[in-house]
C-alpha cells in the first residue's frame, strides 16, 4: 500500500509518501514548498515531487490524509485530520518516549501533551495573534536585513541584552527600526527578539500544565531557529529533541494516519 | 415546525422591530433591559415591554470613544448600536448591576444620553439571610420607580400573574430543551439560542404562543439517531451566541444537548416560584438562581462542604443529565466574571477528568478557521480515548 500526507501550513506545504507491503519492501519520501495561493495545486505538486523521487505517479497512491490549516481546500484528500493529531502521531513515531511536542509554523504555535502511547491528551494553541510564532521571526528579519536562516546563529553573537517592548509583530517592526536608528547591534536585537519569542511560547507550554520530567520534541520551522530551541530548553530546564527535518513530522503523521484509516 | 421556527428566527434578524411596532400600536413603554437576570416581570407587570439589549454583530465604530479599554463586547456593541440611534425607540433603561462592566455603561449611557427612564437595580454580591432584605427592598423599588414612570400601580395581583406569565414562558423553553436533551439534533444550538433571544424581545404572551406552536409540532418529531459526541456548551454570557460558531461546531461532529447561554438555559433553569408575596417570591428566585459567578453563595460553600465551584458543579450536573461527554466554553474578551470563574471550573473539570476545550470569541468573530481547528482537534482527542 502507498500513503501520503499533506501538511498545508501558511507558508509551507509538505509532503511524505509512505509505501509498504508486497513488491515495495518499504520506503519513505518527502517533499516541501512554499504554499503560495494556489492550495489544491501545489499539494498536488508537493506529493508529485515526492513520488517522483520513487518512481511512483499519483495513480499509486492508495489514500491520502491532508492536515494543516490548507487541509479542507484539498479535493483529493481521503479525510482531513488536523495537524495537532498528525503532528503528535509524527512524534510518536520518531520519538517513542516523547509526551510533549512544540510544534510552531508560520502562524501557530501548539503544544501538544501526549500519553505513552502518543495519544493527545491536551493541546493548546496561539490565539489570533502571530506573536510568537515564524512570521514574527520572519518580519523581523526582513527588518535587520538578514536571511531568516542565520537570523538564530547571529542572536548567539550577542553580548548586550536588550529587551523588547512590544511582542506585537507589527509594533516589534518598528521597535527594530527604533534600535537600528540608535545603532544598536543587530545581534542584540535578533537575541531580544528571539527571546520575545521563546517566552511566548514557553507560556503556551505552561498552559498545558506539562510533567515535570516529559521527554519534549519541537518541530514545525521554528524548530529549525538553534536560538529559539536553546532558550526554550534553558526555560524548560531540560533537552529538546529536534528531528533533522523537523518541518515534516506532521506530514509524516499524517502519512501514518492515512495507513491506519479504517 | 419550519414555518413557526422560521418566525421565532427573524425576530433576530430585525431584533427591535416589534418592540417598535407594539409601541406604536399600544402606546406602551418599551424599557430596554441589560443582561442579566433583570426581573422582566415587574417591567411586563407594569404594563410595559421588556426587550434585552443585545447589541449586534455590527461592526463597533463608535462606542470606543466613550467606553473604558477593557470594555467588553457586549457593551461596546450595545452602547455602539445606542449611539448610531438603534434604541431611539426606547423609553428606558434598566440592569441590575451584575458586574462592573455593565454598571459602568449604564451611568455613562445615562449622562451622555439620558432616557426619560433610568434604573439600576442593585443585587447584593453575597446572596445570604444577612443581603437578602436589601434585594426586597431593592425590588420594591424597582416597582415604585416604574409606577411613578408608567403610571401603572403595580398590585401584588398584577405582579403574581406577570410571574405566572413568564414562569409559563420559562417552562414551555425548557420542555422544547429537554426534548433536545432527549432526541439530540431536533433543533441546532443556534435556533435554540435564537428562539430564546426571542423571549425577550417581543410581547411574552406572543412568544408563549409562537412557542406553543413549536412544541406541537417538535414533540410529534423522533429522533434521527445522532452519532455526533454529545456536548454542554456554557460561557458567552450576555449575548447570542454566534450562529455560525454553533453551527460549525456542530457540523464537525458534536451535538450540543444543553447550555448556559443567558439566551439558553440561565433564561429558564428555575421558575419564580410563588408563595404569596410577589416579592419574597422574586427574593427567593434570585437566592436560589443557578450559582453563577456575578454572586457570591456563602451557603453553596458551607453545605457542599469542600466546592469550590458550585458553578462548576452545575456545568457537571448538566453534562450528567445530558449524557454529554464534553463541555466547550466559549470565552468572551473582557468578561471578568465569567474569566474569574474559569479558574475554578478548569480545575474541577480537570479533576473530574472532564474533556473541554475553550475557545476565545470576540465581537467581529474573525476568522473561523483557527476555530475550526480547534473544535476539529478535539473531536479527534476525544474519539481516541474512546
Amino acid at each position: 500500500m502507498i500513503v501520503a500526507g499533506v501538511d498545508v501550513g501558511s507558508q509551507t506545504t509538505k509532503a511524505v509518501i509512505l509505501g509498504y507491503g508486497q513488491g515495495f519492501g518499504g520506503f519513505y519520501s518527502e517533499a516541501m514548498k512554499p504554499t503560495g495561493i494556489d492550495v489544491p495545486e501545489v499539494s498536488k505538486m508537493v506529493i508529485g515531487e515526492a513520488l517522483e523521487k520513487v518512481q511512483l505517479s499519483f495513480a499509486n497512491v492508495d489514500k491520502i490524509v491532508s492536515t494543516g490549516y490548507g487541509r479542507i481546500s484539498i479535493p483529493f484528500s481521503t479525510r482531513t485530520i488536523t495537524e495537532i493529531t498528525c503532528n503528535a502521531a509524527g512524534v510518536h513515531q520518531l520519538y517513542p518516549d516523547v509526551t510533549l511536542a512544540i510544534d510552531v509554523g508560520g502562524q501557530d504555535s501548539k503544544i501538544i501533551k501526549m500519553n505513552s502511547e502518543g495519544k493527545v491528551l491536551q493541546f493548546a494553541m496561539n490565539d489570533k495573534c502571530a506573536a510568537g510564532t515564524g512570521k514574527f521571526l520572519e518580519i523581523a528579519a526582513q527588518a535587520l536585513e538578514i536571511p531568516l536562516d542565520d537570523l538564530g546563529k547571529i542572536s548567539l553573537r550577542s553580548r548586550r541584552r536588550i529587551t523588547m517592548s512590544s511582542i506585537c509583530t507589527v509594533f516589534a517592526q518598528t521597535e527594530i527600526v527604533s534600535l537600528i536608528a540608535r545603532r544598536t547591534d543587530k545581534e542584540d536585537i535578533a537575541a531580544a527578539l528571539h527571546e520575545a519569542v521563546a517566552n511566548r511560547i514557553f507560556g503556551l507550554i505552561n498552559s498545558v500544565n506539562p510533567e515535570a520530567k516529559a521527554r519534549v520534541v519541537m518541530t514545525g520551522g521554528v524548530a529549525r531557529n538553534i536560538a529559539v530551541v536553546k532558550l526554550l530548553e534553558r526555560m524548560l530546564g531540560r533537552e529538546i529533541l529536534v528531528p533533522d527535518n523537523p518541518q515534516i513530522v506532521t506530514a509524516l503523521g499524517a502519512a501514518l494516519m492515512a495507513e491506519n484509516l479504517d | 415546525m419550519e414555518k413557526t421556527l422560521a418566525i421565532l428566527k427573524k425576530i433576530i434578524e430585525q431584533p427591535y422591530s416589534r418592540a417598535a411596532s407594539w409601541k406604536m400600536e399600544t402606546g406602551g413603554k418599551v424599557i430596554g433591559c441589560a443582561p442579566m437576570y433583570f426581573p422582566d416581570e415587574m417591567v411586563h407587570a407594569a404594563g410595559a415591554l421588556p426587550v434585552a439589549l443585545f447589541g449586534s454583530n455590527d461592526a463597533i465604530t463608535l462606542a470606543d470613544m466613550h467606553l473604558m479599554t477593557n470594555a467588553c463586547d457586549q457593551v461596546r456593541s450595545t452602547f455602539d448600536m445606542l449611539l448610531k440611534g438603534k434604541y431611539d425607540f426606547l423609553d428606558g433603561v434598566a440592569a441590575i448591576c451584575v458586574c462592573d462592566q455593565v454598571r459602568f455603561f449604564m451611568e455613562v449611557w445615562q449622562l451622555d444620553h439620558p432616557f426619560p427612564f433610568f434604573h439600576q437595580m442593585w443585587r447584593p454580591y453575597r446572596m445570604d439571610s444577612s443581603t437578602r432584605p436589601f434585594l426586597v427592598s431593592e425590588l420594591k423599588r424597582l416597582k415604585s420607580n416604574l409606577e411613578i414612570f408608567t403610571g401603572i400601580k403595580i398590585t401584588p395581583e398584577a405582579l403574581c400573574e406577570s410571574i405566572r406569565i413568564y414562569n409559563e414562558s420559562r417552562s414551555l423553553m425548557r420542555r422544547l430543551n429537554e426534548l433536545r436533551r432527549m432526541r439530540p439534533g431536533i433543533m441546532t444550538a443556534a435556533d435554540m439560542s435564537k428562539i430564546i433571544a426571542a423571549s425577550m424581545l417581543i410581547p411574552i404572551e406572543d412568544h408563549n404562543k409562537l412557542m406553543k406552536e413549536l412544541l406541537f409540532k417538535v414533540e410529534k418529531e423522533t429522533s434521527k439517531g445522532d452519532e455526533r459526541i454529545k456536548i454542554v456548551v456554557a460561557g458567552h454570557p450576555c449575548a447570542i451566541p454566534n450562529g455560525l460558531l454553533l453551527d460549525l461546531v456542530e457540523d464537525l461532529g458534536l451535538v450540543i444537548v444543553d447550555d448556559d447561554f443567558f439566551s439558553g438555559g440561565r433564561r429558564f433553569a428555575t421558575d419564580v416560584v410563588l408563595n404569596g408575596d410577589p416579592f419574597e417570591s422574586l427574593a427567593n428566585y434570585y437566592m436560589e438562581a443557578i450559582p453563577c459567578t456575578t454572586s457570591h453563595f456563602p451557603g453553596n460553600w458551607i453545605s457542599e462542604g469542600k466546592s469550590y465551584s458550585p458553578y462548576g458543579d452545575y456545568v457537571i450536573e448538566m453534562m450528567k443529565r445530558g449524557r454529554a461527554d464534553a463541555v466547550v466554553l466559549l470565552r468572551l474578551m473582557s468578561c471578568d466574571p465569567f474569566d474569574l470563574e474559569f479558574v475554578f471550573l478548569k480545575k474541577k473539570l480537570a479533576e473530574r477528568n472532564i474533556p473541554y476545550l475553550t475557545l476565545f470569541i470576540d465581537h467581529s468573530l474573525g476568522p473561523l478557521e483557527p476555530i475550526r481547528t480547534r473544535v476539529q482537534a478535539f473531536i479527534e482527542t476525544l474519539k481516541a480515548s474512546r
